[in-house]
């Protein structure tokens, strides 16, 4: 026999209060499909970017003059980082952080939580520093609209891929519960 | 469609050419033959998935329930299908192909991956029919 789940633990510090979504038996599938879209989506759009900016050209009319801004390695980091967070999340057991019954050991619960704060937080300065870097490098310096456009495809990656993750975990956790349901 | 026969088999073949003949006129027209790595995509799309569908589900588990490397599979194929429609777009938008050749990759390479979408479908029908 097994407990049903209740609502509120108090001993839980990192709730996760996802509603639940109905999206028939196959929202496990979609939402599998729909985070490895976003996250294709996410890396193009800087991808896009990057390119972009090695094929930059000068304006026509003045080919002296060159384009005054690169994307550089710095323009790299805020995405590498959302990409090792979305890892680092992916990666934990899910049962763990939600500190059901049935594990030997309490502190792999704790440790858990903590690897997961790691990739939230990994995730969130990713997000971050990538407006911190549009704002910093981009818009500062008043460039024109398309060198700005570097720093908002870097923003939208990061957008892109917290949203990847969020969809990936909750079209995962439903389907643990949908798991537990059957196991009672 | 379990007995969809030879007509069936006949279209997709026709619709198949006529995907790769789109791709390969993208690239031959322009003299440019990076598009030709949209071809490659698609035809890698299906692959994760085929990989992977036998790694999960044992007879105790039910078909849609998925485990950790089916998911791995649907992700890769996800993160394919959009690379297939995103290389072109990003090409084109750089300027190294010319718009035209990226609206004829992406033509041609939508029509391979329905192809083989379609064909996957009505071989899997047949499939369970056999059991």
């Amino acid at each position: 026999m097994s407990l049903p789940r209740s609502n509120y633990d108090p001993r839980r510090v990192c709730l996760n209060p996802f509603p639940n979504f109905s999206l028939g038996k196959y929202r496990r599938t979609i939402g599998v499909y729909l985070a490895g879209g976003l996250f294709a989506l996410a890396n193009w759009t800087f991808l896009d970017a990057a390119i972009l900016s090695a094929h930059a050209h000068a304006p026509y009319g003045e080919p002296e003059l060159p384009p005054p801004v690169h994307v550089t390695f710095a323009d790299w980091v805020p995405g590498i980082c959302s990409l090792l967070g979305m890892l680092v999340v992916n990666l934990i057991d899910k049962d763990r952080v939600r500190g059901e019954e049935g594990f030997q050991d309490p502190r792999a619960v704790w440790r858990a939580r903590l690897f997961l704060f790691i990739g939230f937080a990994l995730m969130a300065g990713g997000l971050a520093g990538s407006v911190a870097l549009l704002v910093l490098k981009y818009i500062t310096h008043a460039y024109e609209e398309q060198y700005t456009y570097y720093g908002y495809a870097s923003v939208s990656q990061n957008v892109a891929l917290m949203l990847s993750a969020i969809v990936l975990w909750m079209s995962q956790s439903v389907g643990n519960e949908y798991e537990y349901n059957l196991s009672i | 469609m379990g007995h969809a026969g030879i007509k069936t088999v006949i279209l997709l073949s026709f619709v198949l050419a006529v995907g790769f003949l789109m791709i390969i006129l993208s690239c031959a027209l322009y003299s440019n033959w990076l598009p030709l790595l949209v071809a490659l995509t698609f035809v890698l799309a299906p692959l994760p998935n085929a990989v992977f569908a036998h790694c999960g589900g044992d007879d105790f588990s039910t078909d849609y329930e998925g485990s950790g490397p089916v998911d791995l599979g649907r992700f890769i194929t996800a993160i394919i299908v959009v690379t297939g429609f995103a290389l072109p777009l990003v090409l084109a938008h750089s300027e190294i192909i010319r718009p035209a050749a990226c609206a004829m990759s992406i033509i041609g390479g939508a029509l391979v991956y329905g192809t083989i979408l379609a064909y996957t479908a009505t071989f899997r029908q047949e499939e369970s029919d056999y059991d």
